[in-house]
Formats: structure tokens, sequence, C-alpha cells
């Protein structure tokens, strides 16, 4: 399992918990994600795109995914965004994956907030996770694929950030 | 001598006046010593309490949650399932649903006032709701105004605790969530003095005195509530005098420096109410969850009064084992409230002619021993074990009950009837089963064998056995990845192979049904699970390309690259292999398994959360076409016995039977669209247990799968990009048409579809009905 993100509020704990705290701040210090960096694009956060109908292929889903608790959950995660609270917002974008998991919306979704918090592989990898889910939605890809620029470019890989927003604007030209 | 004899009687008399000066300074030296010694003491014990008292005063048990049961319109969740849920959660019928924690069936609706609680990310407040049901799904949900909600999160379930080693539990109240009655009661019963004295009642001393003496006996006790917590805190049970003393000093030492609310909190939580086998019950705030399985804020009058008398004896007064002697005790507590007017007299009448109220003693909390077993280790990872034992910490799990308790029953029940039909040995055979939630990870039920209360070896986590043909999949991965070689068409030979090993040896891999069948194509070499053409191609695109693929599929454990391995001379456990077939229910994400959402501490901070995360491991395309093949594997190969328990069509089941040299190991994978998986049988000793994976193992999976039927979406893979699909001959692996008899349609990465026609489809159209004649 991966390490935990930590969000250590008050010192609320009791002083023999002091270790654990050590432990816990230390543990933090090694995962803590760096300070969100302001996109050239706009917000960090964009509003959240509706969410996509079910998948374009295959077999319809014996039930659709209920739209109400998702769209409910997402405005949550948007509240906890504007409080600046991104971890809060990712609990409620998963707790909606929960319900509608084949999402690719919610995929992206999530990828957005990892990518305010700097945590450019899980945001990566969970816009392809988005794109895998709904290859054939183009607008949504575009947007996978110029999040996955981001991230590439955050990181120092800029041949990579070039090859995504290529792919990024073949799709913009194709659906605009 | 005589110089001597005088010198000292004139010593003598100067030495008396020495004395009397010397044993005035010792007197003096003496009382001042014993004063500062006194002093001393004092301190000490001043020192004792006020460091014990405001430092860490429990260590408290961590709880461990289930996950939280979400009800929306249109989740697969019955009325029976909810109403199970409220029962665990200890929430009882009452018409109206009127206070938090009670529920009322009204026809095909349920009234639910649910409770408030402190999750992860926020509270849930209390709210009254109505939820209407539609067969196994929730239809919709009202508000009490009328509104409509969109989600509603129910409390989740405390399923286990991680105790420390002394085995003391409590549940810590703050003095605001007590009932003021219940204070106003113990009060009353135990210390009248309480909010007068300054630890001492010299009065309750007399009082008690006087009544002994009356009695001849020891008959009262004359301890304030503050000496009681002293005594409990900081003292044994010893009753010494010495100890009296002590105890009478630290207790005025204590109301030196504490409030009274502060030194009554502390005793509320402090005091010693019963014993549950090796777990001491302490604190009102987990007796009143022990005997009345509800929390402080709801208890009514006899209940509080029943508690309240449970103080002085809760051995003597236990109301499960004596409640005759408990019902006394209550009584005569109420007499006693209505006498110093506590409560008026009608009102203690009638409390008095209610029933003790005391629920069947609640399972141990040890329940899960396996699954609390995985989420124990996944914290081990951050956190120390003294600390998971000590520090009140608040889990949040991924258990799912229904779900855990579907697969017990699978297992156990599976296990039995195995036993019963091929007459093995009567408690021979043993199991495990892994359930993951097939998009997320997440982990809904581990079963560690076939008694899932046992707490002993744990064969979901660490029994370590091959794989069989669970591997094979791999091997098709790291063949298809190269779409100009390998398809799902291409014909391999299933014919007598040999291999020469660098030890000289010879490995000969036969198939299971000990048959050669000549050419067949890929994806029936993969259904049928043939181990020859497995190998041949294994072989060709190498072992180092399969070892690849297990590692990203997330295989940790070191693999040693001999050919053997591609047919399933690796072990692995079966948490180990549910992970590694979570990737390809992904379409090539690896997902790390988690048993574990959220820690918060004592007060409901958080403390750390385990997010979801997914890497991107495999070519989604490839990815594709084994699942595709998987299905195959259900539908019509080694897995067509699922049809007895499951619409495996419907549901496009995908997975993967294993079956070990000599049966010993009996393996099944697979999952649908929401749901993942893995079933092993075989024995600890390693012996053969003569079932293949189909005879085995994918009953159990049947069995648990159909348990969960109304909650199962089907496998419908999203194509990817690049992926084409054509009809196919068999026989030929070339291209089909309408002409051809058994042909099957397969997905093939774009551009490696064959060209070729197949003979039955060569012919052009008006010669083929033609050749059909003649053939």
């Amino acid at each position: 399992m991966a390490a935990p993100h930590l969000r250590l509020t008050r010192p609320t704990v009791l002083p023999a918990a002091l270790p654990l705290l050590a432990v816990l701040a230390a543990a933090g210090c090694a995962t803590a994600p760096p300070a969100p960096v302001a996109e050239p694009g706009g917000a960090p956060m964009e509003e959240a795109p509706a969410p996509s109908p079910g998948a374009p292929s295959g077999a319809p889903p014996a039930v659709p995914p209920a739209r109400g608790p998702v769209l409910a959950l997402l405005d949550e995660a948007r509240a906890a965004e504007r409080a600046g609270d991104l971890e809060g917002a990712a609990a409620s974008v998963e707790r909606a994956l929960r319900i509608a998991p084949r999402d690719a919306a919610l995929w992206h979704r999530l990828a957005r907030i990892r990518l305010a918090q700097g945590l450019w592989r899980q945001a990566e990898s969970l816009a392809r996770r988005s794109l895998a889910l709904a290859p054939r939605d183009r607008a949504l890809a575009a947007r996978n694929w110029r999040l996955i620029a981001r991230a590439r470019r955050a990181r120092g890989d800029r041949a990579g950030a070039r090859e995504a927003e290529r792919r990024a604007l073949a799709l913009e030209g194709a659906a605009g | 001598m005589a110089r001597g004899r005088r010198r000292r009687r004139r010593g003598r008399r100067r030495g008396a006046r020495r004395r009397a000066g010397w044993r005035r300074r010792i007197a003096l030296r003496a009382a001042v010593l014993g004063l500062l010694a006194l002093a001393a003491w004092v301190a000490w014990l001043d020192l004792r309490i006020r460091s014990e008292f405001e430092g860490r005063r429990w260590e408290l048990p961590a709880s461990v949650y289930a996950r939280p049961l979400e009800l929306y319109e249109g989740a697969a969740v019955g009325r029976e399932a909810v109403l199970g849920e409220l029962r665990r959660l200890g929430y009882r019928p009452v018409p109206g649903a009127p206070r938090p924690g009670t529920y009322a069936l009204e026809g095909a609706r349920l009234r639910l006032h649910t409770r408030r609680f402190r999750f992860w990310d926020r509270e849930e407040p209390p709210r009254r709701v109505t939820v209407r049901f539609a067969g196994a799904r929730v239809a919709g949900l009202a508000t009490s105004g009328g509104g409509t909600l969109a989600l509603l999160r129910l409390e989740p379930a405390l399923v286990g605790k991680f105790y420390p080693r002394h085995r003391e539990d409590r549940v810590l109240v703050r003095l605001d969530q007590v009932p003021r009655l219940l204070v106003d009661a113990l009060v009353a019963v135990e210390d009248r003095g309480f909010w007068r004295h300054h630890g001492v009642d010299p009065r309750a001393i007399a009082r008690a005195l006087w009544a002994d003496i009356r009695a001849g006996a020891l008959v009262q006790g004359g301890s304030t509530l503050t000496q009681q917590l002293v005594k409990n805190f900081f003292l044994g049970g010893e009753r010494t005098l010495r100890r009296k003393a002590t105890e009478a000093v630290m207790a005025l030492l204590l109301e030196l420096h504490y409030s009274k609310e502060e030194i009554l909190e502390a005793y509320l939580n402090e005091v010693y109410l019963g014993q549950d086998g090796p777990r001491a019950i302490h604190g009102f705030g987990l007796a009143s969850r022990f005997y009345f399985g509800r929390p402080l804020e709801e208890l009514d009058l006899p209940r509080i009064a029943l508690l309240v008398g449970l103080v002085k004896g809760p051995s003597y007064y236990d109301p499960r084992r004596h409640p005759r002697r408990a019902r006394e005790r209550r009584d005569l507590v109420l007499r006693l409230l209505a006498e110093r007017g506590v409560v008026g007299r009608a009102e203690a009448a009638r409390a008095a002619r209610a029933p003790l109220g005391v629920v069947p003693r609640p399972p141990a909390l040890a329940e899960y021993p396996a699954f609390m077993d995985l989420v124990r280790r996944q914290l081990a990872r951050e956190y120390r074990e003294e600390d998971l034992r000590s520090q009140g910490l608040r889990i949040f799990t991924t258990l799912d009950p229904l779900v855990q308790a579907a697969a017990e029953r699978a297992l156990t029940r599976g296990i039995a009837a195995l036993e019963r039909a091929r007459g093995l040995p009567r408690g021979s055979l043993q199991g495990a089963v892994v359930v993951l939630d097939a998009g997320t990870g997440e982990a809904l039920a581990v079963v560690g064998g076939r008694d899932p209360r046992y707490a002993g070896f744990d064969r979901a986590l660490d029994a370590r056995r091959p794989v069989g043909s669970l591997v094979k999949p791999a091997v098709y991965l790291a063949a298809l990845a190269h779409p100009e070689r390998w398809t799902l068409a291409t014909l391999v030979e299933d014919e007598p192979l040999e291999v020469p090993l660098e030890d000289g040896g010879v490995w000969a891999p036969r198939n299971y049904d000990e048959r050669f069948r000549g050419p067949v194509p890929l994806y029936r070499a993969l259904a049928e699970s043939l181990n020859v053409p497995t190998a041949r191609v294994g072989l060709e695109v190498g072992v180092p390309a399969v070892v690849d693929v297990l590692r990203r599929l997330g295989v940790r454990r070191p693999l040693r690259p001999y050919p053997a391995l591609l047919l399933g001379a690796v072990s692995l456990t079966p948490l180990e292999a549910a992970g590694a077939y979570l990737t390809l229910a992904t379409g090539g994400f690896r997902t790390p398994v988690r048993a574990t959402r959220a820690v918060l501490t004592a007060e409901g901070e958080p403390l750390s959360r385990y997010p979801l995360e997914t890497e991107a491991v495999l070519d989604p395309r490839v990815v594709f076409l084994v699942d595709h093949a998987l299905q195959r594997v259900a539908r019509e190969g080694t897995a067509r016995g699922l049809a007895r328990y499951l619409p495996v069509e419907r549901l496009g089941i995908a997975g993967k039977t294993g079956t070990t040299d000599d049966l010993r190991d009996s393996w099944f994978a697979g999952f649908t669209g929401n749901r993942l998986a893995v079933v092993w049988l075989g024995r600890d000793d390693n012996a053969p247990v003569g079932l293949s994976g189909a005879a085995g193992a994918l009953q159990v999976w049947g069995r648990l799968m159909a348990g969960l039927l109304p909650t199962l979406t089907p496998f419908a893979p999203v194509e990817p990009e690049g992926i084409e699909w054509a009809r196919i001959d068999p026989v030929s692996g070339l291209r089909a048409d309408g002409g051809c008899a058994g042909s099957v349609e397969l997905p093939f990465i774009a551009g490696s579809a064959p060209v070729e026609r197949a003979p039955c489809a060569g012919a052009p159209g008006p010669l083929r009905w033609l050749r059909r004649i003649f053939d």
C-alpha cells in the first residue's frame, strides 16, 4: 500500500502520543506533497465537467450508475476545494467513484485534485484511467492529455509533455 | 584505670547535659526531617497525581470500523440488508422512529433516525429519513421535511478492536455527553456530599462508622467518588491503613488541582463495570454498549439505575448471570433516588416495573480475525504496534460485512459439500477467500480458513501456494504484446514437447487430461487451460518476458525464471493472487489492495488517509484481448461449471482455474464488473486433495458470487482504441464468414487480424452454397 496522505491538524493527541505523532510527522515529511503550483491556464481547479454517461461501448450495465449521489458528492468536493481542503475533496470524489467506478469524468476529477496537490505521477495515472474508460469522448480525452502534459512538465519530462500536448491538440482540432 | 574512671564520671555529667541537647536537637531534626519527608511524600504524590492525571490517563484500544453503508437511489441494497446493518449498529425498532438510533418499518418504507457520526471527511448529523425500496434496491430517500436526499451514509459498524495488553476496554465519554440523570443518580448513591467535600467526606465516614458499629460489621464505605477514583487510578485494591491514608491525601490533592467536573468525568470513564472474558469493561460509555447495545445518551431511567447499581459489584450484580440480584439492586437504587429527590416517586415506581433491558452478550468483536490481520499489517507500515493498542485510534476499514458473510458461508458450506461429495476425510480440507472491489481495489472480505472465527493461521495472507494455471494469463499477456507474431487466433501446436534443461534434465509438460489436440488457436489454449501450447508460447516469448508481466501485475515475490514458471511454479498467497488479477479487471491498471481508508485520533482528528491510487502498467489493448479470452474460460472453457451457479453470459464473468501437481491446490480467480474474488482450497499439510480448480475452488467461487448476485454488475470492458473484431474459423485460425460452422468473433489489435480466408470461407458468394451442398 502506498504511503498515506497525512493531515495533521491541531496537536490534540495527549502527550504520551507524541512518539506516534513524531513518527507520523516524519512519514508526513516524506510524502507531503509540494504546494500546488499556480497554473498559467487559469485557476488550478476548474469546475468539474458534468459526469459522462455510461461507458460508450460494451454491454450496458444492468443498472445505470446513480447520478444524484454522484452529483451531490461532486458538490461536496467543490466546496472542500474552495475551502482549501484538497484531501477532503479527493475523499468525496473517491466516495463517488465507489458508486460509479466506471465514470471517466470522476477519474479525471480526481486527477485534477492530485495535480493541484502536486502529486504528478498519480495525476497522470488517474488521467490515463479516465482515458481508458472513455476513449471515444474526445473532449474529455483532450482535457486528460492536457492534464498529463502539465504533470509531465512539472516532473521535468519535457518531451513527454510535448507529446501529450500534441495529442490534446489533435483531439481539440478534431472536436472543434 | 582510676584516672580513667574519674574522667568518665566527669564526662558523664557533661555528657548528660550534652545528651539533653542532642535529644532536643535530634527530636528537632527528626521533626524537621519528618516534616520534610512528609512534604516530600506529599510532593511526590502530588507529582504523581498531576503527571498521571494530566498525561495519558488511559490506554485506549483502537476501534476498527467496517465500511459505512451508503444509501442512495439505485443502491444495490435491499430492505433486509439495511435491517441487518441497523441491527449491527444497535438501532431499535420504535414506532415513528422518534430518537437517533431508532427505526420503524412502515410497509415498504423504512423510517430511520440516524445517529451523529464523525467521519474522516466530516461529521454526519442525525437525520430523519424515509427509505423506499424496490426489490433488492433503494428506490429513493426522503427527508422528514418532504425533500429528497441524494445520499445517506450510515454510521459504520464497529467490528474489531486492537486491545492494550492488559485488555482494559472503554469508550471515552465527555461529561456533556453523559445524561444529567446518570450523574445525579451516581452522586446520590455513591457520594452524596460530592459537590461539597474536598476529597474526603468526614460526615460520610462518621455515618459509615455508625452504620458499621450498629451492624457489627463493615457494611458501608465512607469513600468519596474522589477516593474511589484515586484507588482505581493509583493504588491497588489493598485495604491497609497506610493505603487509606495515602488515598485520603491523594484525594485531597486531586481536589486541590482539579475541578469537580474533571474528577467526575475521569471517574465515569475509569470505573470498572464488568468483564467479558479477558476483556475488562471500564467506564459508563462502554458499559452502556456492553449491557444495552446503545450509546449512553440513549439510556432511560431503569437502565441508568442498573448501571449505577453495578458500581458496587459488577460481578456480584452481573445482570446477565444474576438477573434477580441485579434487579433487586436496581430497584434499591430507584427507591434511593426517589428518597433523595433525584426522581419523582411515581417515576421510580414506573421504572421499577420495567424489565432489565439487557441485550444478549454482544459478540466479542473478534468476528473477522483474517480481515483484522490485513488491517494490522497494512497499518504496521506507519504505526507502531503499541500505538495501535493504546492510542484509541479510530480505524476506518473497507470491510463489507455483507460480502464477508457471503464469503464465509460459501467457504464453509462449499468445503463441507466437497468433502461429502468426494468422500474426503471430514475436516481435512482447508481454504481461503479474498474478495475485492474490482474498481478501487478495496478489500471487502477476507476469510482465512474454514472456521472463519478462528484467529489462527490466516491462509488468505500467509498460505503461499503454487498457483498452477492461474499464471497463464501472464504468459498470454507477454505473447499478445507482439501482435505481429501472436493473436488470439494464432494456432499453436498441442503436441508432445521436451525441453532440455540446464541441469541436464528434461522438462516435458503434459496437459491435464494427458491428451494432445494438434493445432489449437491461442484463445482456446487459454480457455481450455492447455499446458503444452502455453509452454510453447511461453518459451518462445521468453520466461523473462513473462516474469516482467508478473511484476507489472503486481507480484513482488522473488521469481525464479525457469520454464516451470510458465505452468504455475510460482507460489503466491490468495491475497497476492487477487492483487494480480485486479490488474486484469481494471484493464491494465495496477491498484494497491487497500483494507483501510483512514485513521483518526481518539478525538476525531484525521491522522492519515489511504487514497485510491492507480498506475497504468500494461497496454490496455493487450489486456482487452486476454480479458476476452478469460471470459471464454467461464463461458466455454474450464470454468463453464459456473453456469450452475450464475448467469455467466449476462455477468460477462472472466476467470481462471488453477490446479497444481497431484491435485494439491485448487484455485479459482475471477471477476464481474464490480467484484473480484480468489478462492484457494487445499490441505495445511500440502497433501493432495483430489480437486482440480474447477472441481474445488470454482464451486466455492460460484456459491460466493451467487450469494452476491443482486449486487453484481456485469464485466463489460471498455474497448480501447486500436481494436478490431474479426470472425475466425478456429480450425484454421483464419478469417471465417457465415459459411463456417463453429466460427468465433475475436478481438485483435488493429492490423493484426488474419487476412487470409479459411477454407470454409474461401469461395465467393454463389459458389459457396453449392459447396455446402457437396460438403
